[in-house]
């Protein structure tokens, strides 16, 4: 990539030298000099309006010569790009997948910009698509979610500005809900004051607060808490101290994560936006979906009508929402009709391939092909992942 | 795993680099063609009047009064120039910016880094201005771009005359688009386009559909003969609907008088100018968003009782709808994920079955058995279990 930009730059080099360097300039010269010539002696008419024709031809030549330089250049590095950035055809996987979907796909995107709280992009698009066909509007995005996440921006700006109190009021509103959820928000908030007093020296007003507020979390965070109280001793070198964790500086963008991550929870919906997350790992898996299609097209096979992919895409682990089991004897991956079945000793398979294993009988004893334990198949039991 | 592999990505942006390098070189060659046609008119004016005014015909105010015309044409040259070099220097300059750009995210060395993610969501950013502008969202389009500030990063401008174009078509006129065809006839050779001669049936089938005979031989003797070699049996198609009236039922007569036709030339245009440009036929939002959709696509995501709400397949109203023609995802590798805490169950954290068949992770069991007296109780089932009840699972 380096020199490839370095490449770049001397074409912008000589390119600009264009501009700045205007040949064009020098032919007005010329021009121009030869008019003062002819004036200033008439006599000489003839040989300078010559020696004129001369340097305007060497002039147009040096100035086509400069941009042909440039064209030429260019072209070149036009092709550097085709084999730097291989030019594989990118075709989608199937390419009615989206027909008479439209509707859902700007959907879609208006959501994913409602949620980053770019409201102003959500609703002009929205707007747009309404006058471009009113029958599949697909943008009646109900109000209350963009309502829910006006205040969510809200609450996160406050955040930013250290101003606790919003989110405070309404992990107490939701209190239960966030309860049920084993979500530590509140705690984490009451935390974050505490520290905050702590670290403008309102001592006496921090102790006061950890009194009023961290009593309803004795039983979950006793430890936590007793190290944010002992840490009190240590404020005036707290960075040298073994408490140098606890600043507000190092839990501020854990809190507007924390109450992000929380209030989408509630809500029903992901943290991370659903296009956002399915655009990486679109963007991650491309390159080996392209390699396949070509390989396919060379053998003159279609995949885009088959049920299942014809490779394995990997996915980085935060991007794994459901468990996948593939039967390690057989390799296919379970289904209801064939679940996967746990034997004595631990160890998982498919059930067609448990009776393959049995040879079809359950109280016949067989060894797992993984460890030395023999067991029968009517005691592997079905497991759900 | 979390490596990233950046050839393998960057070669996804060949397009992004392409097109602003190709523009360049495009409006640097109409700048060339257009400083060469001057010149060669200007060495002719010098040659003419050194030549008149070495016969005599020519006296020495004239010859003033010439060369100053040619300085002052020569000003005017430079100053058109200037428009078109202001063209330049934006794709020059837009080149440069997304060099850097892609410079930038070789820098990034893993996949869940925060570059990364603010990498990848600039390309989201991107891929979206792209597919609003396809879909005739300019407005939308222009003011994403702004508020990202990734203006240097989309072709918005590169729209604008082809969306004259399409609405031309869409209002059944070809005139806009034989202009186009005019100003990129080579390269439209190149890609041996028969989008021309369409446009050209076009004409000859509405001056048909009117009934106006005559004027559509006269057409036809213009603009489809020289078409002869290569289209003969297309323009023997089309003459034969001089023979019948537009209400014909006779095939082939009955599909070319069909209105649709206009439909597929706004397509063929569309994606002619793409490929001159170098877009990708399809929009890179429809081409990364199957590739994703379809690596996450599991049964599950329709299995109502395992809808995972971080899972976008799993949405019935937005991408899992989005995702029902593809294909689902292939996997020869287990990858256990606990139901309860959304954790990848390893080594590290087994997974442990409940007498009642239900697998979650140790982790999230052994929390629950603390918070409840060693009492354990399946999500899914509500069934309650001891702690010591738990067995581990192996997955090979």
């Amino acid at each position: 990539m380096d020199t490839f930009i370095k490449d770049y730059d001397k074409i912008l080099k000589k390119h600009s030298a264009l501009e700045t360097n205007d040949p064009l300039d020098r032919l007005i010269a010329v021009v121009n000099e030869a008019r003062e010539k002819i004036r200033a002696d008439p006599s000489s008419v003839n040989t300078s309006l010559a020696a004129l024709g001369k340097s305007v031809k060497s002039a147009s030549q040096t100035i086509s010569d400069e941009h042909k330089e440039v064209q030429s250049a260019l072209t070149k590095y036009s092709k550097a790009i085709d084999k730097k950035f291989t030019a594989e055809a990118m075709s989608p996987i199937n390419l009615h997948a989206f027909d008479n979907r439209q509707h859902i796909l700007r959907k879609t995107i208006a959501l994913h910009y409602i949620r980053q709280g770019n409201f102003e992009i959500g609703d002009t698009f929205a707007k747009a698509s309404r006058v471009l066909s009113v029958k599949e509007a697909g943008l009646d995005i109900p109000d209350t979610i963009r309502h829910q996440f006006v205040e969510m921006f809200d609450i996160v700006a406050s955040l930013k500005e250290n101003n606790l109190e919003p989110a405070l009021q309404w992990a107490k509103r939701h209190g239960n809900e966030l309860e049920k959820r084993s979500s530590t928000l509140e705690f984490k908030l009451h935390r974050q004051k505490f520290l905050q007093l702590l670290e403008a020296r309102q001592t006496q007003e921090a102790i006061a607060y950890a009194r009023e507020n961290f009593k309803d979390f004795g039983a979950r965070h006793t430890q936590e808490i007793a190290r944010l109280m002992c840490c009190i001793l240590y404020m005036d070198r707290i960075n040298s101290s073994p408490y140098s964790d606890l600043t507000t500086a190092n839990s501020s963008d854990d809190i507007q994560h924390m109450f992000t991550r929380d209030f989408c929870r509630l809500l029903g919906l992901s943290y991370e936006s659903p296009l956002y997350v399915s655009l990486t790992v679109g963007t991650q898996a491309l390159p080996k979906i392209i390699k396949v299609a070509s390989i396919m097209k060379a053998k003159k096979t279609e995949w885009s009508q088959e049920s299942e992919m014809p490779v394995e895409i990997p996915l980085t682990d935060d991007t794994k929402f459901h468990s996948i089991f593939a039967c390690p004897v057989s390799k296919e991956q379970a289904t209801e009709e064939n679940p996967p079945m746990m034997m004595a000793c631990g160890h998982v398979v498919c059930k067609e391939s448990l009776n393959k294993l049995c040879r079809g009988n359950t109280t016949q004893r067989f060894k797992c092909p993984y460890c030395p334990i023999e067991a029968m198949a009517s005691q592997a039991k079905n497991v759900y992942f | 795993m979390n490596k990233i592999n950046h050839d393998q990505l960057l070669a996804l942006e060949h397009p992004f680099i392409k097109i602003p390098v190709e523009k360049l070189k495009s409006s640097l060659r109409t700048s060339q063609k257009y400083i060469e046609k001057e010149i060669a008119n200007l060495t002719d004016k010098v040659a003419e009047i050194s030549k008149k005014s070495a016969q005599g015909t020519m006296d020495l105010n004239q010859v003033e009064a010439a060369l100053e015309a040619i300085g002052t044409r020569l000003s005017t040259l430079k100053r058109k120039l200037k428009d078109s070099r202001t063209d330049e220097n934006l794709y020059s300059q837009r080149t440069k910016v997304r060099l850097q750009h892609l410079q930038d995210f070789t820098s990034i060395s893993t996949l869940d880094s925060d570059e990364f993610s603010r990498w990848s969501r600039v390309r989201l950013n991107r891929i979206v201005v792209d597919y609003l502008l396809r879909e005739g969202f300019r407005e939308t389009a222009s003011l994403l771009a702004k508020s990202e500030h990734i203006e240097d990063l989309v072709d918005i401008e590169l729209f604008a005359q082809s969306a004259k174009v399409e609405q031309a078509l869409t209002q059944q006129s070809c005139a806009e688009c034989l202009q186009w065809c005019k100003e990129n006839n080579s390269n439209l050779k190149k890609i041996k386009s028969t989008l021309e001669f369409s446009l050209r049936e076009q004409e000859f089938i509405e001056l048909a559909r009117e009934r106006r005979p005559q004027e559509a031989i006269a057409y036809a003797k213009k603009h489809l003969t020289p078409w002869q070699e290569t289209h003969m049996k297309e323009i023997s198609h089309v003459m034969g609907l001089l023979a019948f009236p537009p209400e014909t039922k006779c095939y082939p007569y009955k599909r070319l008088y069909d209105k649709s036709r206009w439909n597929d030339l706004t397509a063929l245009f569309r994606s002619n100018n793409f490929a001159l440009q170098f877009f990708t036929p399809e929009p890179l939002l429809n081409v990364t968003l199957q590739a994703g959709l379809a690596a996450l696509k599991t049964p599950m995501c329709y299995q109502p009782q395992n809808r995972n709400i971080y899972c976008p397949v799993c949405d019935p109203e937005t991408l899992g709808a989005l995702a029902t023609d593809l294909p689902l995802s292939h996997h020869f590798n287990s990858s256990i994920v606990c139901w309860i805490s959304g954790q990848i169950m390893n080594e590290d954290n087994l997974p442990m079955a409940l007498p009642n068949g239900y697998v979650y992770s140790h982790s999230a069991l052994a929390e629950m058995a603390k918070l409840n007296n060693g009492k354990i109780t399946c999500p899914r089932t509500s069934a309650v279990f001891d702690s010591s009840q738990m067995k581990k699972v192996f997955i090979s």
